[in-house]
């Protein structure tokens, strides 16, 4: 009985002395701490969320002023690049500059002061041609802006040789840190594409200068630690409050992706397209790529085409062996015109970073509905009568050459 | 070019055949699918050859290009291997499924319902609704 006790105090003592780095962290982070005179502090109330929800942020700031909080994943960062391909407007030239940038936070955010709501509603009204840096400017939110300023930025210089032969072109010296910010903020822009998801109205100060935000977390962001400083101008900004989102599986982290999600919904949506794109004869792709973008706005439009291509390899492929078992192909047909496509096939990938979703978009939109033309054309009574003797002529030559096959 | 096959002799004309799968081989990679659905009609309506020579020789040529595309994207960094592993293996039970159903279901009924799906997510895309 002794000895248990003793080992337990031990245990006891050994916990102590490994987690108090723990304890401070959170004292640090729920301490509303004294109030120093022009510098904003912070608080929020709980330092974990399970798959989104909702962080309370209270804190003091010099009265009258107006408060920012700055909230991104500390953890994981993702990919975000542009083409620029806008006139300038100075020399009349297109720079044809692609940017980019490995270090975008997976999240970031600006939480603005409510009364503010009005004028973000006025700039969503102008429509997609909005610019993240005179948002920015409106709101009064620049000296908030600083995290993803500091990514660092490569840029390539574009052109019509380079696309050919499929290389992002040459690459430009590093840009000074004004430019750098400047053009980051186009990143943020393509990155996270929404104004409702970049700033939000949500920091309610109260004229003493303390301020509360409820700041909601959506499902399906990176796990890991966010951080949340408050910022009143350039000089002054909080210590961070840090907390942590957790998910858990089938909830995963897609790396390159940049978002969590239900492994459950991806793999149901795959075997349902899979099954109809056989039925209807088209690979999947056709129909698992808008139907991503559409149900999954999260997605980066090259993420899903550059994930959804590779998942057809094994069918084609054992279509492939299939047919060359009977010897019914013509390799000499196919691996012609195949090697026009490998050209093809190389250079198209790359156009893929160099449009933005919207184009993407429009473009598959067209796409679509020549597809259903065609479908549509192969339903009118002209071409059923061709395709049934073309079909019934088809399997008279398998016959064959299963027949051959089997004779071998 | 000439091209035999099961004792027949066909004379394709390459240079639309390969301007027309050049051509669809980047819209297909940088949208990120097969192209088996307008490769097919390239090669017999445009090239005039029966669909018995076709079905084959297409799913070859566009398995070049797929392969390349696949290639390329990984090469981008526009390739993410969770998502690509939860649906994988649908893709592949889907490949399996799939004909089985076939065998019950009218093609006709398949073709019209695809294309009205095909349609709706098309104007879907475009932001008509």
């Amino acid at each position: 009985m002794k000895i248990r006790n003793k080992i337990l105090l031990w245990i006891v003592l050994g916990v102590a002395i490994l987690c108090p780095w723990q304890i401070t962290q959170a004292v640090a982070a729920a301490d509303p701490a004294a109030v120093p005179a022009a510098v904003p502090t912070i608080s929020i109330d709980k330092t974990t969320l399970d798959n989104g929800g909702v962080i309370t942020v209270t804190g003091t700031a010099p009265a009258g002023k107006s408060v920012y909080l700055e909230v991104w994943a500390s953890d994981h960062s993702v990919r975000s690049s542009r083409f620029d391909s806008d006139k300038d407007k100075q020399t009349g030239k297109i720079p044809y500059i692609f940017y980019i940038t490995k270090d975008m936070p997976a999240y970031y955010t600006i939480c603005v002061p409510k009364d503010m709501q009005l004028k973000i509603d006025a700039i969503k009204k102008e429509g997609k041609k909005w610019s993240y840096a005179s948002l920015l400017r409106d709101l009064g939110a620049e000296a908030a802006y600083s995290v993803p300023a500091a990514a660092k930025i490569d840029r390539y210089q574009a052109s019509l040789m380079a696309s050919v032969v499929g290389s992002r072109g040459e690459i430009l010296p590093a840009m000074d840190d004004k430019e750098n910010r400047q053009r980051s903020m186009q990143l943020v822009k393509a990155r996270f594409q929404s104004i409702d998801k970049l700033v939000n109205a949500a920091v309610d100060v109260r004229p003493d200068g303390s301020f509360t935000a409820d700041i909601k977390i959506r499902h399906g962001l990176a796990p890991g630690k966010y951080t949340i400083v408050a910022v009143v101008d350039k000089d002054s900004r909080s210590m961070p409050a840090v907390f942590e989102n957790t998910i858990s599986f089938p909830t995963v982290y897609m790396e390159n992706a940049g978002t969590s999600m239900n492994l459950i919904y991806p793999f149901v949506l795959s075997l349902v397209v899979a099954i109809f794109g056989v039925l209807m004869g088209a690979g999947g792709g056709f129909i698992m790529n808008p139907l991503l973008l559409t149900l999954f706005p999260v997605l980066p439009h090259t993420i899903v085409a550059g994930t959804v291509t590779p998942t057809v390899l094994f069918s084609q492929g054992s279509g492939i062996y299939n047919y060359s078992k009977i010897q019914f192909i013509s390799w000499k047909l196919g691996a012609g015109i195949g090697c026009a496509m490998l050209l093809g096939a190389f250079i198209g990938p790359k156009l893929t970073e160099l449009i933005t979703l919207d184009q993407f978009k429009f473009a598959f939109g067209w796409i679509l509905l020549i597809l259903a033309g065609l479908m549509f054309w192969q339903t009118t009574p002209g071409y059923m009568e061709k395709n049934k003797k073309e079909q019934a002529i088809l399997k008279e030559f398998k016959k064959r050459a299963e027949a051959s096959a089997a004779g071998k | 070019m000439k091209v035999e096959f099961w004792g027949q002799e066909f004379q394709v004309n390459m240079v639309v055949g390969c301007i027309g799968g050049f051509l669809i081989a980047i819209m297909s990679s940088m949208f990120g699918f097969g192209g088996g659905p307008f490769m097919v009609p390239l090669m017999t309506v445009f090239l005039r050859l029966p669909m018995y020579l076709v079905v084959g020789s297409s799913l070859l040529a566009i398995f070049f290009s797929t392969t390349v595309s696949s290639l390329r994207h990984y090469q981008f960094g526009n390739f993410d291997l969770v998502f690509f592993l939860a649906m994988f293996p649908a893709a592949l039970i889907g490949g399996y499924i799939g004909p089985q159903i076939a065998k019950r279901v009218s093609p006709l009924a398949v073709k019209r319902i695809a294309c009205v799906g095909l349609g709706l997510l098309a104007l879907n895309l475009l932001g008509v609704y």
